[in-house]
């Protein structure tokens, strides 16, 4: 059991800005493209907001930062 | 010459600093677990169509500005005063506080803790990143890059076994909450983004520029000499009287809306021992007296 949590807190800790990529920002933009319309026709909408927000989330994690670096 | 020592000897500052640190800060109680009510009761409210989330999302924003500070005082035990019978105090305003900002207790206090323990210092304070910030801009990204600093920290103190200890805990409580936002947004999408997690954002950067930035910047290291006194534009009840910031880093113990009244009274001892800026404090520390232009 400890091996697991563990394993699960190694993972988190690795890759949770893509999750969080991938599952808050692809909810939040779902949820905007939605709601203005955008893409409205687009049977992909879904897919395509969790895809831009799974992009976003491995640009991230492999910069280590959502914005610009400073010195 | 001797007289004089004598006069601003450091137990003179700390028995006036005492008689300041007694009250029971229920200002503080009211204001943590209020705006954290308040929050709460946005959710069901903007879900319901009961208010729309442009209303909501302002009031959230103002919730988490005020959520820091009523922790703060738990993180000094200064509900508790010593007394272990009231801890539950402390425990209960910061845990419940601090749910606006989506901040772990433990975490917040064994950090804080090391901040008072190593103002200033480049290694081991925590806010030293933000403190040695060239500009907003640079408080801005600095506050928002990533939860790495605390993973360097915990590498700087493994030896803490208290702070390991602490820290293990609040990580827990900290997972908790992202597991509670990724939950929300699946469900409420906008609703999380506005009503938590911007909220969110908005005041930590506001703790980072008025709590962390401002009274530290360009800051030497050592008592008397890491925080500073300051002017500003606005009212100080916009930056919760951050310019007063030394204060409390002088004598932590007293409370937060004591601090006015206890620096009128240990101004001569601030400026006897050089406290930057500590010439400019006004006699009377009333309403606005710190504004400036």
């Amino acid at each position: 059991m400890n091996i697991f949590f563990e394993l699960l807190i190694n993972h988190i800790k690795n890759w949770n800005m893509v999750w969080f990529g991938l599952i808050f920002w692809g909810s939040v933009f779902n949820a905007l493209a939605e709601k203005l319309g955008f893409l409205a026709n687009s049977p992909n909408l879904t897919f395509l907001s969790f895809l831009i927000g799974f992009i976003l989330g491995l640009i991230a994690k492999y910069r280590g930062t959502w914005l610009w670096k400073t010195s | 010459m001797e007289n004089k020592l004598d006069n601003f000897s450091f137990a003179n500052e700390k028995e006036i600093a005492r008689s300041f640190s007694k009250r029971f800060q229920w200002e503080m109680v009211l204001i943590g677990l209020g705006q954290a009510l308040v929050f709460f009761s946005l959710w069901p409210l903007v879900i319901l169509e009961f208010i729309p989330l442009s209303i909501g999302a302002p009031i959230a924003t103002l919730c988490a500005l005020m959520a820091y500070l009523p922790s703060h005082e738990a993180q000094h035990g200064n509900y508790s005063r010593g007394k272990p019978s009231r801890r539950w105090i402390d425990s209960l305003v910061s845990h419940v506080s601090l749910i606006t900002l989506m901040f772990p207790h433990h975490v917040m206090r064994a950090t804080h803790m090391k901040h008072h323990a190593y103002t200033n210092d480049p290694q081991k304070d925590v806010d030293y990143d933000v403190a040695s910030s060239k500009s907003l801009l640079e408080v801005f990204v600095r506050t928002n890059q990533s939860t790495a600093k605390y993973d360097k920290h915990l590498e700087v103190f493994k030896d803490d076994k208290n702070f390991v200890k602490s820290f293990e805990k609040g990580a827990l409580v900290g997972l908790s909450y992202r597991g509670s936002l990724m939950a929300l947004v699946f469900f409420f999408p906008l609703e999380a983004l506005f009503l938590w997690w911007l909220p969110s954002k908005i005041g930590v950067l506001y703790l980072s520029t008025f709590f962390s930035w401002y009274p530290h910047y360009q800051m030497d290291i050592g008592r008397y000499k890491d925080t500073r006194f300051w002017h500003h534009l606005l009212p100080r009840y916009i930056n919760h009287s951050m310019q007063l910031h030394f204060v409390h880093h002088l004598h932590p113990g007293i409370g937060h809306y004591d601090e006015p009244k206890a620096i009128e009274a240990l101004k001569p001892f601030l400026i006897e021992k050089g406290v930057p800026g500590a010439e400019e404090i006004p006699d009377r520390v009333s309403y606005n007296p710190l504004i400036k232009l």
